[in-house]
């Protein structure tokens, strides 16, 4: 995106593109990778995005509605949002500053945000339920 | 000019100060000193936030002779603080690193301040307020020592703890009081007793007394500024993360962890925000506090164009730029105290705290 | 005494020589003398304050001797480190039998009293001489008062820490039921700082152990106001921003009112009746078959 050390990452995996934030971001920051990963939703016709903030120790209005609002555009576009990694003392801070992820699916990990995304795209991921 | 008061703290019915009608005059005051210096307006925002935070604790006739006690004070904070701002200073952040050796002395001097202090108080109330202060359950069984009642004991308690803190302050300034009302007045202030301010007419005693002047800072306010203190200046988006930061940082300093930190850094977030979108630039000063208890204290001020309605600004959902609307009611639920000063055209002060010690908070 | 008489005699003589650098050698002097006889009436009016009661006779006097040769030694130097390492020795070995501060600070201040009634005795004729006596002598003996309480709560205060680390602990348990599943049960009364330390426990154990599916069992919460109310509600909130669902068991009729009091959503809760159903509804949401195939699972 930037010069100097990427701050965030964006990975494809198929269909799904795995997006990781590595750093604290500011708010232009933010938008830039907002940007960048509804474009890159474009490019790739990706079905599902997941994207682990678990590097991010704070999360406050501005971070909470540009992950919903990344969240809601991949939505019109056809592809399913999976937000990975909040961390406990995050989560619980964000609940308090009346911040929540709407109707946006939130995981525990990586791991567990890919098998929802199979489970709700429709594909087997090890055959949990029938 | 509005104020807006978290309901945590039990507001004064109807008491609500009007600051506002300091300003001008307060702005005098500045003015004679520093002229058109480029600090000046927040020399004046300063001195009302001291004061607002005095508030509670001094009778309303004496606001004003407290303000320009507080003015002169804060003045010449700044004035010692200059230099050694400009030699630390690299662009926003100012970690103040402490001195050990100082701090050294710093803490022998306070050590034998208060030995000097008890020294002073009558051995009743020594011996009382070792007993209890201590160990904090003692009060009832003190009550039955004596024959008195839990609450005469917790009475007497507070007033020695009054006056310990007037005899430790003369005892760190190494004087004593020039005047025969010196001690009554700086008493009243210290235990935040109206009745008795305006019985012994402090507020008059405050414009003529130079050493109750300085000494009634740190009876009323914050106490003397310290290097605890960081100072964030804030214009742009990375300020944001740059102020946060500095709060977690300190706030580890004084022994903060988990949710309280994330809380905390989150709030500063969201005060810092309102100071980029509102005001273009201002400053987030965060500094350990460790009286009554031990905590964090924020204050951020602009000097933008101002909030008209501070009551709806802290209402969940309120919004004057695109999207935002839970920054200062969001910021207040994360912190333990929340105050807001706003004065349309001239800018904005939030004040909050966050208590280490939580007992009796949510 | 032979003691005293030798005093009388000689009062006039030790005023004229005594500078005030002579009062203190002189005071300790008579201390070091009567030491016995002082440490028991000092030991005496111990019990008769009915302090320190928690030790035995022999203890009590083994004490008392070492608090009563520190004191006097500290008169005799003028420093305290010693008397502090004792009192944060003997602070130690008392604490656990449940000796208060105010024992504490007592028995400091009956010698100190003890004491001053001696030199009082021993000087009463030389009303001079007496005053400057004492005024050597307070400063100090209320300085070791000082430094005894000072020891003493600082001890008492690292062992109460130590225990409420530890009262902690235990009072608020996340168990691993079985892989991914959380319990947290809820037991005695709910206030809002012990809230905290739950949902601060529960969110991080839903990290480290993978939790998706999280019962909390609010069965022994005999009640619940508002302030906790809300936090059980944010702490809901904040597991599933972590992924996991949240299952509330045991919501007694006046809980469910005050939930609904403070706008909570009862229908956005999952809450089941008991902790047997909440556990079954877990495995359902984990995807494990029901174990006991014995229940019908219709619908």
């Amino acid at each position: 995106m930037n010069s100097g050390p990427a701050l965030v990452s964006i990975l494809r995996q198929g269909d799904t593109l795995v997006a990781s934030v590595h750093t604290a971001l500011d708010d232009s920051e933010m938008v830039r990778f907002q940007n960048d990963l509804v474009s890159r939703i474009g490019e790739h016709r990706a079905r599902g995005v997941i994207i682990d903030v678990a590097a991010l120790d704070v999360i406050d209005s501005f971070a909470s509605r540009t992950l919903r609002s990344i969240a809601d555009i991949a939505r019109l576009r056809g592809a399913v949002t999976v937000i990975v990694g909040i961390q406990p003392e995050v989560a619980f801070s964000m609940v308090r500053l009346g911040m929540d992820m709407g109707d946006v699916p939130t995981s525990l990990d990586l791991e567990e945000g890919l098998a929802y995304l199979a489970r709700v795209n429709g594909r087997a991921a090890g055959g949990r339920r029938g | 000019m509005s104020t807006a008061r978290v309901p945590d703290e039990p507001a004064q019915p109807g008491g609500a100060v009007d600051v506002a009608a300091l300003i001008p005059m307060l702005r005098r005051i500045v003015a004679a000193r520093v002229g058109e210096h480029p600090a000046a307006e927040d020399l004046v925002q300063e001195t009302l936030v001291r004061v607002l935070e005095a508030e509670d604790r001094i009778e309303p006739g004496m606001i004003e002779p407290y303000a320009i006690a507080t003015a002169r004070n804060v003045m010449a904070t700044m004035w010692r603080r200059k230099d050694s701002e400009s030699r630390n200073r690299h662009r926003a952040l100012d970690p103040s690193v402490p001195d050990e050796a100082e701090d050294v002395v710093v803490a022998s001097e306070e050590q034998s301040a208060i030995n000097e202090a008890l020294r002073r108080l009558t051995d009743r109330e020594r011996e009382v307020l070792l007993a209890h202060e201590i160990s904090g359950q003692a009060t009832r069984s003190l009550a039955e020592d004596s024959g008195s009642t839990a609450g005469a004991v917790a009475a007497q308690l507070k007033r020695t703890r009054a006056r310990l803190r007037v005899e430790y302050l003369l005892a760190l300034e190494h004087t004593e009081p020039p005047t025969d009302e010196c001690r009554p007045v700086l008493l009243a202030l210290s235990s935040a007793d109206r009745r008795r301010q305006r019985e012994v007419d402090a507020g008059r005693h405050l414009l003529e007394c130079d050493l109750c002047a300085k000494l009634s800072q740190p009876l009323l306010g914050r106490g003397p500024l310290r290097d605890n203190e960081i100072h964030v200046a804030i214009s742009a988006d990375p300020d944001i993360v740059a102020a946060r930061q500095a709060a977690r940082e300190l706030a580890i300093r004084a022994g903060f962890s988990g949710a309280d930190l994330t809380m905390l850094a989150t709030a500063v977030s969201e005060v810092a925000r309102n100071i980029v979108r509102f005001a273009r630039s201002g400053e987030v000063t965060i500094e350990l506090v460790d009286g009554p208890r031990a905590g964090i204290h924020v204050v951020a001020r602009d000097t933008g164009p101002g909030i008209d309605d501070v009551e709806v600004a802290l209402k969940d959902g309120f919004s004057t730029y695109d999207g935002l609307g839970l920054g200062l009611p969001g910021a207040r639920r994360l912190m333990d105290e929340f105050n807001i000063v706003s004065e349309p055209g001239h800018g904005t002060t939030v004040t909050m705290t966050k208590w280490f010690d939580k007992k009796g908070t949510a | 005494m032979s003691q005293d008489d030798e005093t009388q005699e000689s009062s006039e003589q030790v005023e004229a020589s005594s500078s005030g650098d002579q009062l203190l050698p002189q005071l300790v002097a008579h201390l070091r003398e009567h030491r016995a006889k002082l440490r028991d009436e000092w030991a005496s009016r111990i019990r008769d304050a009915h302090l320190l009661e928690a030790m035995t006779p022999q203890e009590m006097s083994a004490e008392t001797t070492s608090v009563y040769d520190n004191y006097v030694e500290v008169l005799e130097t003028g420093s305290v480190e010693a008397l502090q390492h004792y009192a944060r020795d003997l602070s130690e070995r008392i604490i656990p039998r449940g000796v208060e501060t105010h024992e504490v600070v007592g028995i400091v201040l009956l010698l100190r009293d003890v004491l001053a009634r001696s030199l009082f005795e021993k000087y009463q004729r030389d009303f001079g001489l007496l005053n400057r006596i004492l005024d050597a002598y307070e400063p100090a003996a209320n300085r070791i008062a000082n430094t005894v309480a000072v020891s003493f709560v600082d001890e008492r205060e690292r062992v109460i820490r130590q225990q409420q680390d530890a009262i902690r602990e235990l009072s608020t348990p996340v168990l691993p039921v079985r892989e991914r599943l959380l319990i947290l049960p809820i037991i005695g009364v709910l206030d809002g700082e012990r809230a905290r330390q739950l949902t601060e426990q529960l969110l991080s154990g839903i990290r480290t152990h993978r939790a998706k599916v999280v019962v909390i069992d609010i069965t022994g919460a005999p009640e619940v106001d508002e302030t906790v109310a809300n936090h059980l509600v944010q702490t809901v909130d904040a597991s599933r921003l972590m992924g996991a669902s949240v299952i509330i068991t045991g919501l007694s009729p006046t809980i469910a009112q005050t939930l609904v009091t403070i706008g909570v959503d009862l229908s956005k809760m999952n809450t089941i009746g008991d902790l047997q159903g909440g556990l079954e509804e877990a495995e359902r949401l984990l995807g494990f078959t029901v174990t006991r195939k014995a229940v019908t699972d219709g619908s």
